[in-house]
Formats: structure tokens, C-alpha cells, sequence
């Protein structure tokens, strides 16, 4: 009964934070939405007026009136407007988008092709990411560790079936194939052909994006003359969540296997590190905390 | 963010090999990669970006010849390929056209940029070489810039917070969690007017139209490794000692993430957060489930994060003796 309990509290626990999480995401997108989207408006106005003005004039064009227009372009595009097409584009700034962008930013990934303009949402964007990325990084935490109390739930069934050691560790490894095939193959697949990416840029986007670097020069969800269904980015940033947890897990067990490997190479170390982990159990997250 | 899930094999390989040998050589080899990536990365993309910048001038030069009938088309056509180029960070500008965003002391910095994970993107490897490249670069790279930062961190932290703590903790005989706590505050004031405060200074300064606040905000994104790339400093078209200014602003980085990274594990060392830590994360399984799994994996060790450490102010202090033993020049006051 007690241990019903305990188990009941664990579940809320993580569920609470998962809410959090959720919540946290959605109202940052709510906020960087309702900040963001006057501004881009009126830097839409002001880069389609200069269009105009520019066609309506081009019949004695020189060069510098065409480095001015190109110099205005760029900033236009610098702030993420694209003045190729016409006013009715997609905004940048819509929901899935908004929240789309606040993931990108406390995942630390920040691609930049959006970025807020208005000081009120810089100023916004320092303390969402001040409060965000160290939540982030114990949703993530706690989804790698879910994934891996579930993984070995699995594996205890697969044991119950075969016996046999080698063919225990050929399961565990089909499960890490089937997972990483699932999680880091197929949506980088699938993101290529909607694109219209070759391969290898939807393998470089997915990588530059799950090592949080983020460059941004790859984004998917931009091409103004694609149709996108609504909710394509929002499934981006959810795969961006789940593949960043993956990774955790995969980080997590090779931690274990590289440990396990120094244990047999150096025999006396095993003892020794007993010791140590007594006198360190408040340790380990000393350093874990970017 | 990517230190969290590697720090632990991290923190226990620095552990074994404890000596100021190893860690001299590997900051030595540190830079070392760093400037080897910047080199193949010049010569990489180099060529590359003069390709395309010859391209672009030539399609300019072209528009220009037959502006006197221009049509939308071909105005929409031009505007494109602008943007693309931009995208690439390269300006068809024509008083932009002294810099070079593969030179080598941008390459460097865009190496910096790649492996603290913050990659502004007003600079991406263009070719497949470079994309392969950069790919295979961070790959080894990252891990490695973790296991730096962390034995970086780990020394620097005996000295700014585990000494000044245990030397006032016996000085003045205050309770530990207070000075900690104290400590913490001023040592977080401390870095954010010199790594923030001082260099957003320095920056609206030095770019033209930075104000102060924007600075800020560029020393934030960078030092927390968003990266967004919306201001990038020492790309204005006739910035002065180029060179310098870019070295100066990657070292800047590295310093500030280390600093940034103390002052985390200062406030993470603190009781009160470790408690507040504890309540989210999930307390250790079942014993029978995690020998279970335990003993198919071959892995015969548990997971310390998840061991609930009871008397854990005990335990602390005798790691920082522990920490303090083998550390190279002993301070007589702490034992």
C-alpha cells in the first residue's frame, strides 16, 4: 500500500513538472507573440512601401539608389521578413511559430532566423531563457531517466523469454537500433522530403540542431512558397524535445558502459571508486547544470 | 546544455587521472584543436565564399546593365539571390566587400561558437566539405569541450568558493549555510558586472549602433549559448583591428562560459537548492528492479544522481578534504 503511494507521488511529480514545462512553453509563446507581431508588421509596411517606391522609380536607376535598396532589404531580412512574394506570407509570429521559437531558445539551440526586435522582448527573452533553460534541463533529465526506467521494464520482459546472456544483449542493443532509428533517422527522413532537402542537409540539420548548436541556416517551417500544415512546426519542436531526451539516455548509458570498462581494465579502481562515491553522493550534479 | 548529460563520466574520468600534467596538456591540446579547426576551416570555405562573391558581382554588374527596362521579374530574381548570399553571410554591398568571414581569425571564432554549442549562424559552412567537416569537427569536439570545462571548473571552484567558505566557516566561526549563501550572491554580482555589465559596455562602445541594452543582450545569448546570431560584434564593414577585436571576443566567450559555469555550481552547491532539486527528481527504484537491470546490463554500478544522500553536509565537507589532498599546492588553513 505505502509503496503504491510513493509510486503515486513519483507519477505527479514528474507529471507537475511536464505541466510546468508545458505551461512555461505556451505562455512564453503567448508573451513573445503578442510583443513581436506589431513590430514585424510595420517592418513588413515599411519594406513593401520601399518596394513600391523603388518600382515606381526604377526607370532612371543608378548604383547608389540600388545599394540603398539592397542595404534595406537586408535589414528587412536580417529581422526576419522575406521580401521576396507579397504582404499575405505566413507571419512570422504566429503561435506555432512563437512557440516554436520559444523552444528553440531554452533548448539553447537558437537558429536566429527569428529573433525578437523590440526591446521589450529582448528584455523578455533574457529572463525567459534565465528561468527556462535550467527547468529545461530537468525536464530533460527526467525524460531520460523515464525512458530509461521504461527501457528496462522492456528488457526484464525480453529476459523473461530468453535466457540466453548473449541473446539478452542482442535484444537491449535491437531496442537501442529500433529507438535510435525511430528518433534520430526517420524524422531527419522525413523532414528532407517535405523540404525538398537532399539527405545529407536534413542529417546536418538534425545534427546542428540536437547538439543545440543551432546555426540556423537550415530551419524547417521557412520556405514562404511551401504550404505547411499548422501544426508542422509545433511536431518539430515536440521531435526536438523527445530526440534531446533520447540523446540523454544514450549519453547516460555510455557513461555506464565507458565506467564498466575502466572497472575491468583497472581492477583496483572499482574499490577505490567505491569509496569515492560514498564521500561524493552530493556530487554529481555539481557540473551538470548548462 | 549538452555538459549535463556528459558531466558525470566526465567528472569521474578527471577524478582518476588527477594530475596537473594531464591537465596542462589538455588545455594545451584544447587549443590546439581549436586553431586546427580554424585552419581547415579557412581553407575550406575560402575558395568557396570567393566563388560565390565573384557570382554575386557579376549578377550585379549584369543588373546594372539592363536596369533601364527592369521588370519585376527580374527585380524579384536579384532580390533572391541577395538574400541567399546573405544568408551566407555574404553582402553584395560594395563597401562591405573588405571583409572576409573566412579569414582566419573569423574561422576561429566560428569555431568557438561551434563548439560552445552557441553558433550565431551569421556564418555557416557553405560546401558539403565544410558541412561534413563541421559536422565530424563537433563530434569529437563537444565531449572535449566538456571534459575542459569541467576540469576547468572543478579547480577554479576549490579556490573561489570551497576555501573562502571553509576559511571563513573556521575564521569566524559563522554557520556554514549562511556564508555559503552570502558567498553565492557576491560571487554571482561579482561575475555579472564583469562579464556582463563591463563587456555590454565595452560593446555599445565599440559597434555603432549597439545601445546599451542590446549589448546586454548580445552578452546573454552568447554567454548562455542560445547563439541567436541577431547581433554578432565585428561585423561592420570598416571595423578597425578586425583581427584583434574577433580574438579578443572569442577569448571573451571561453572566459565568460567558465565564469558562467563556477557561479552555477557555486549557487548549485548551495543546501537549499539541492533540496529543492531532490523534490523533482526521481528517488532511487525499486532495489530489486535496479539490481535487475543492473546485472543483465553487466553495468555493476548504480547511479549516484539518484542516491538520496542523507547527511550530506558531512559528506561535502569531507570531499572538499578529499578534493583539497590532491590538489597540487596545498593550503595548510583548510586541513
Amino acid at each position: 500500500m505505502a509503496r503504491f503511494k510513493l509510486a503515486q507521488v513519483k507519477v505527479s511529480r514528474t507529471a507537475l513538472l511536464a505541466l510546468a514545462y508545458f505551461t512555461y512553453l505556451l505562455f512564453g509563446a503567448t508573451i513573445f507573440q503578442m510583443l513581436e507581431r506589431e513590430a514585424e508588421n510595420n517592418n513588413r509596411n515599411h519594406f513593401q512601401l520601399e518596394k513600391l517606391h523603388f518600382l515606381a522609380n526604377y526607370t532612371c536607376l543608378d548604383g547608389p539608389a540600388l545599394e540603398k535598396f539592397v542595404q534595406v532589404i537586408l535589414d528587412a531580412w536580417e529581422k526576419g521578413v522575406n521580401p521576396s512574394g507579397n504582404s499575405t506570407n505566413p507571419t512570422n509570429w504566429d503561435f506555432s511559430s512563437s512557440f516554436f521559437f520559444a523552444g528553440t531558445v531554452i533548448t539553447t539551440i537558437g537558429y536566429g532566423n527569428l529573433s525578437p526586435s523590440t526591446v521589450t522582448g529582448q528584455v523578455f527573452c533574457v529572463f525567459y531563457a534565465l528561468c527556462g533553460i535550467p527547468l529545461n534541463l530537468a525536464f530533460l533529465k527526467q525524460l531520460g531517466k523515464c525512458l530509461a526506467v521504461h527501457l528496462g521494464r522492456l528488457e526484464r520482459g525480453v529476459v523473461s523469454f530468453v535466457p540466453h546472456k548473449v541473446q539478452q544483449a542482442l535484444a537491449v542493443s535491437f531496442f537501442f537500433f529500433v529507438g535510435s532509428l525511430l528518433v534520430l533517422v526517420i524524422p531527419p527522413l522525413l523532414f528532407s522530403y517535405v523540404e525538398g532537402w537532399t539527405f545529407g542537409e536534413g542529417f546536418y540539420f538534425a545534427f546542428i540542431t540536437l547538439s543545440t548548436i543551432g546555426f540556423g541556416d537550415y530551419v524547417v517551417g521557412t520556405d514562404p512558397d511551401k504550404e505547411y500544415i499548422s501544426l508542422y512546426r509545433s511536431l518539430a519542436g515536440v521531435w526536438i524535445i523527445f530526440a534531446l531526451g533520447w540523446l540523454a539516455l544514450i549519453f547516460n548509458m555510455g557513461a555506464r558502459v565507458m565506467e564498466h570498462v575502466v572497472v575491468l581494465t583497472h581492477p583496483g579502481f572499482k574499490k577505490q571508486k567505491e569509496e569515492e562515491e560514498d564521500v561524493s553522493s552530493s556530487k554529481p550534479e555539481d557540473i551538470s547544470k548548462i | 546544455m549538452l555538459q549535463s548529460l556528459a558531466s558525470n563520466s566526465c567528472v569521474r574520468l578527471i577524478q582518476s587521472h588527477k594530475s596537473t600534467w594531464y591537465f596542462v596538456s589538455l588545455v594545451l591540446g584544447y587549443l590546439l584543436y581549436l586553431i586546427f579547426g580554424a585552419v581547415v576551416f579557412s581553407s575550406v570555405e575560402l575558395p568557396y565564399e570567393d566563388v560565390l562573391r565573384q557570382d554575386l558581382r557579376a549578377i550585379k554588374k549584369q543588373f546594372l546593365m539592363d536596369n533601364k527596362c527592369l521588370s519585376e521579374e527580374s527585380l524579384e530574381r536579384f532580390l533572391k539571390k541577395a538574400l541567399e548570399a546573405s544568408n551566407y553571410g555574404v553582402s553584395i554591398l560594395n563597401n562591405a566587400s573588405v571583409n572576409w568571414n573566412w579569414d582566419f581569425t573569423s574561422a576561429l571564432f566560428f569555431a568557438s561558437t561551434v563548439l560552445s554549442t552557441t553558433g550565431y549562424g551569421h556564418t555557416a559552412p557553405l560546401s558539403d566539405g565544410g558541412k561534413a567537416f563541421c559536422i565530424i569537427y563537433s563530434v569529437i569536439g563537444i565531449p572535449f569541450t566538456l571534459l575542459f570545462l569541467t576540469a576547468v571548473v572543478q579547480r577554479i571552484m576549490v579556490f573561489s568558493t570551497r576555501r573562502p567558505i571553509n576559511y571563513i566557516h573556521t575564521r569566524w566561526g559563522l554557520s556554514k549555510p549562511l556564508v555559503a549563501i552570502v558567498h553565492a550572491t557576491l560571487l554571482a554580482m561579482l561575475a555579472v558586472s564583469c562579464f556582463f555589465l563591463i563587456p555590454a559596455a565595452i560593446f555599445s562602445a565599440l559597434e555603432e549602433n549597439w545601445n546599451f541594452l542590446e549589448s546586454f543582450y548580445f552578452c546573454f545569448i552568447s554567454l548562455s549559448t542560445i547563439g541567436l546570431g541577431d547581433y554578432v560584434p565585428g561585423e561592420a564593414a570598416n571595423q578597425k583591428f578586425r583581427e584583434l577585436y574577433k580574438v579578443g571576443i572569442t577569448v571573451y566567450l571561453i572566459l565568460g562560459l567558465i565564469v558562467m559555469l563556477v557561479v552555477l555550481e557555486t549557487f548549485c552547491e548551495l543546501q537549499q537548492l539541492k533540496q529543492l532539486r531532490k523534490m523533482f527528481y526521481l528517488k532511487k527504484e525499486k532495489p530489486q528492479d535496479r539490481l535487475a537491470i543492473v546485472e543483465h546490463d553487466h553495468l555493476s554500478f548504480t547511479t549516484v544522481s539518484n542516491r538520496p544522500s542523507v547527511h550530506s553536509e558531512d559528506k561535502t565537507q569531507t570531499f572538499v578534504s578529499v578534493q583539497t589532498l590532491g590538489s597540487p599546492n596545498d593550503d595548510p588553513l583548510i586541513q
